[in-house]
């Protein structure tokens, strides 16, 4: 039978952004893919050399759209490392939880674009539903419900606002439950079990060699999370443990043990939130102003030229990272160069590649199931 | 509760790694050193400035006697009012994970507490300064970590850095029909408005030209 | 009339067809009441095409977030008639919610020219109105509508999914007033801004 290419171009439904996948069939089978990025390249490297380092903050947000608020606080860490700013702990504390809720509100949109991709088309209203609680906690927190330009270099931008952490605790006790529904209709659903069981296989060595990182590679059982390896934040003060998942084969982690580990961080997602605030210096339930010097410490503008900084930080892809440096335009206001790692730029070739093999109908579940996000992966 | 690595292990694993580096390439150009983080736990990273010469060789060694398993990020930075020698330069970043010898089909749980010697995970930095000029050129490490492939193509893409013995090299960012030789990173590239002349620098519009009057944007 | 190989003897449909339509039409343009039909056919229709717009399945940057924020159950633009299609052919309106880079805009106009006439063109967020906080880049056209015609814009980075359907409420309104007019005849029109009194 001859074998042909077929483009899943920008536009499609199931390709979670817009890049092309090109695979090469014979019959259903895929024999070759190749990706091609680029579609969304907005030069955001470029533009940062001509904005201050407080004006780059909301350019991080809008990098990973679905997950703005670690990538916001990524942008920070490096920005503190370059201009060597401290940062109080309850400002610390503040950053983790808003992280987790912002990590809880991207695996919920995960899902809920996973779930149509396999014909699970309810998963995508219940998910939604749920995720708006987590866009309203975060609304509280930095005034909008997706790009928050929340982090400050030396702290965050205000407080907890009075009577967030009640209903914070409040929605949360109702996520786990809901987490628990969600298993319920999924793990017990033959077809889903189906379409993702045996599909999409991927080795832990192969991953880490190909530069994968987060939840994908620790549904393979490596247990990997630059929140233990390389610390910051106050994560080890506050009770958790990373969801590495044991493959159920030799070939590796497919679409279901990827699943698996998500609705797991989830749940320990919910923990760490939990957990923090009833560890957090100052109480829950107090709000100190902007500006106060236990959430806000006031940061140098300028670095030299010669200073760098990097920033190591577990977004909710994988692992994300920040190399600046220091000496640009307006004598030392500016960054001279902003480099941004992204965990998927790595990823989606690798994904391309572990297509092969399997049929056309697999492909959405093993696209999906890596959780793509171009917006970081175009920059 | 999960331990996290501590500030024992961290500063241990990057002496060890200097003391290694140190021990193969020490006075060949290859200047390596501890630096200290100002961010997060401010944990320790080894730095390392290596002559474009010699990088293939400390790169295979570090990928294979050193157990750096896992290449991060590769920047290009262009300097053209730098000195005669650091005219470009390109910026790697490394990490060991603790993750060798993985059995297939376990779980690796590690007592982060009992991880000692080449499993404590740390950061490697290596910066290969260029000499001015207008064609850079490092060589490449495709074939060593699959992990550098991607990045080095936006690389080249963005900033123009030649890899030397990069396999199928092609725009990744930029559009496929971009004109040879376009870098947008380099320096004499400028943002569009960059000196605010062709903008209006009125928001409100109170300074608008005549034939603009009534127009939307 | 007949093709050259035809049988002649045989009933010759099209022909048929043609000499009653001619006739019927000339009857009633006489009487007016073609006008009349096509008047009513006319209100029937934009009636039907602005209570179902159907929008092209097309997600570029983060309002595509608050695009599908808007079609899940707390803000349900199902109930106003707005429905996702995944082909061009199929839709109605296109809704163009990111930054249009020179990789893409080919392809948006492609998508546009495949649609099939009335066809509509939403720019949501600033990044499809102006480029947004890209304005400066290299890489990113400065507003979709350098491209393509565009009715309706929503400011906002990213505008919240009520400012999308208020867009589609005011899109319906205008297709009240243009009708089925085709894009390229609605130049002169002016163009409609969420937000704006």
């Amino acid at each position: 039978m001859a074998q042909m290419w077929i483009t899943m171009g920008p536009q499609h439904p199931m390709t979670h952004g817009l890049w092309t996948l090109r695979v090469k069939v014979d019959g259903e089978t895929v024999v070759d893919t190749e990706a091609e990025l680029g579609y969304i390249h907005r030069g955001v490297e470029k533009i940062c050399e001509a904005r201050d380092f407080t004006q780059v903050t909301p350019y991080c947000d809008r990098l990973c759209y679905v997950s703005a608020m670690t990538w916001a606080n990524s942008y920070i860490y490096a920005a503190e490392d370059l201009l060597e700013a401290e940062v109080p702990v309850r400002a610390e504390y503040i950053r983790l939880i808003s992280a987790e809720l912002q990590r809880l509100a991207s695996h919920l949109m995960w899902l809920g674009a996973f779930g149509p991709d396999i014909g699970n088309l309810t998963l995508m209203t219940w998910c939604m539903r749920d995720r708006e609680m987590f866009l309203d906690l975060l609304q509280e927190l930095g005034g909008s419900r997706m790009h928050y330009n929340y982090p400050r270099i030396g702290g965050v931008k205000r407080d907890m606002p009075i009577g967030f952490a009640d209903r914070v605790i409040a929605k949360t006790k109702l996520f786990e439950k809901r987490l628990d529904e969600y298993e319920m209709m999924l793990d017990e659903s033959t077809i889903w079990l189906v379409r993702l069981q045996g599909v999409g296989y991927a080795n832990a060595e192969s991953m880490v060699e190909a530069g994968v990182s987060g939840p994908n590679v620790r549904a393979a059982g490596v247990n990997y999370d630059v929140r233990w390896a390389h610390p910051y934040s106050v994560y080890d003060e506050i009770d958790w443990e990373p969801a590495v998942e044991k493959p159920t084969s030799v070939k590796g982690a497919d679409c279901y043990d990827r699943y698996r580990v998500r609705m797991e961080e989830m749940r320990q997602s919910c923990r760490m939130v939990l957990d923090a605030l009833n560890k957090i210096p100052g109480g829950k339930n107090t709000n100190y102003a902007s500006g106060d010097e236990m959430i806000y410490t006031k940061a140098p503008t300028r670095a030299p030229e010669g200073a760098t900084g990097f920033s190591n930080y577990e977004c909710t892809r994988g692992a994300s990272q920040f190399y600046i440096q220091g000496g640009g335009e307006g004598r030392g206001k500016n960054p001279y160069r902003v480099s941004i790692r992204s965990p998927m730029f790595i990823t989606i070739p690798y994904v391309a590649k572990t297509m092969i093999g399997y049929k056309i109908a697999d492909i959405p579940a093993i696209m999906g199931s890596f959780d793509p996000c171009i917006g970081e992966t175009d920059r | 509760m999960v331990g996290s690595i501590s500030l024992e292990q961290n500063t241990s694993a990057a002496e060890a790694s200097l003391a290694a580096i140190n021990d193969r390439f020490g006075g060949s150009g290859i200047d390596a050193s501890v630096q200290n983080h100002s961010n997060a736990k401010k944990y320790a990273f080894v730095r390392i400035v290596c002559p474009p010469q010699h990088w293939l060789a400390l790169a295979k060694w570090m990928k294979y006697d050193l157990g750096v398993n896992y290449c991060s990020m590769v920047t290009g930075t262009h300097f053209p009012d730098g000195p005669d020698e650091r005219g470009w330069e390109v910026a790697y970043h490394f990490l060991r994970q603790p993750i060798q010898d993985q059995t297939p089909n376990t779980c690796t749980v590690h007592d982060v507490n009992a991880l000692s010697g080449m499993d404590i995970p740390m950061e490697y930095e290596v910066f290969i300064p260029l000499p001015q000029g207008d064609s850079p050129t490092v060589p490449s490490i495709q074939s060593i970590w699959v992990g550098a492939d991607w990045n080095e193509k936006e690389t080249w893409d963005l900033v123009g850095i030649k890899f030397e013995g990069h396999v199928n090299m092609h725009r990744v960012l930029n559009p496929n029909d971009s004109p040879e030789g376009f870098h947008p990173l380099q320096k004499q590239h400028k943002l569009r408005y960059h000196d605010h002349n062709e903008m209006y620098d009125d928001p409100q519009g109170f300074m608008r030209k005549p034939a603009d009057e009534g127009r939307v944007k | 009339m007949a093709e050259a190989g035809e049988n002649f003897a045989a009933f010759n449909s099209r022909a048929l067809v043609e000499m009653v339509g001619g006739v019927t039409d000339e009857a009633l343009k006489a009487t007016r009441i073609k006008k009349f039909l096509g008047v009513l056919a006319g209100r029937y229709f934009n009636w039907a095409g602005r209570k179902s717009l159907f929008t092209l399945h097309l997600g570029i940057k983060c309002c595509a977030i608050e695009m599908a924020a808007a079609a899940t159950p707390r803000f349900d633009g199902d109930r106003f008639g707005v429905l996702f299609r995944s082909s061009p052919r199929q839709s109605d309106v296109l809704l163009i919610n990111g930054p249009i880079s020179k990789k893409f805009a080919d392809k948006v106009v492609r998508l546009w020219e495949q649609m099939p006439e009335p066809k509509y063109c939403i720019a949501m967020g600033e990044c499809a109105i102006s480029g947004g906080p890209y304005f400066q880049s290299y890489n990113i056209l400065e507003g979709v509508d350098t491209v393509i015609p565009v009715d309706v814009y929503i400011p906002g980075c990213p505008p919240r999914p009520e400012a999308l359907i208020d867009g589609f409420g005011l899109l319906r309104e205008k297709i009240i007033r243009i009708g089925g007019a085709p894009s390229v005849q609605r130049a002169s029109e002016k163009p409609v801004i969420v937000g704006e009194d």
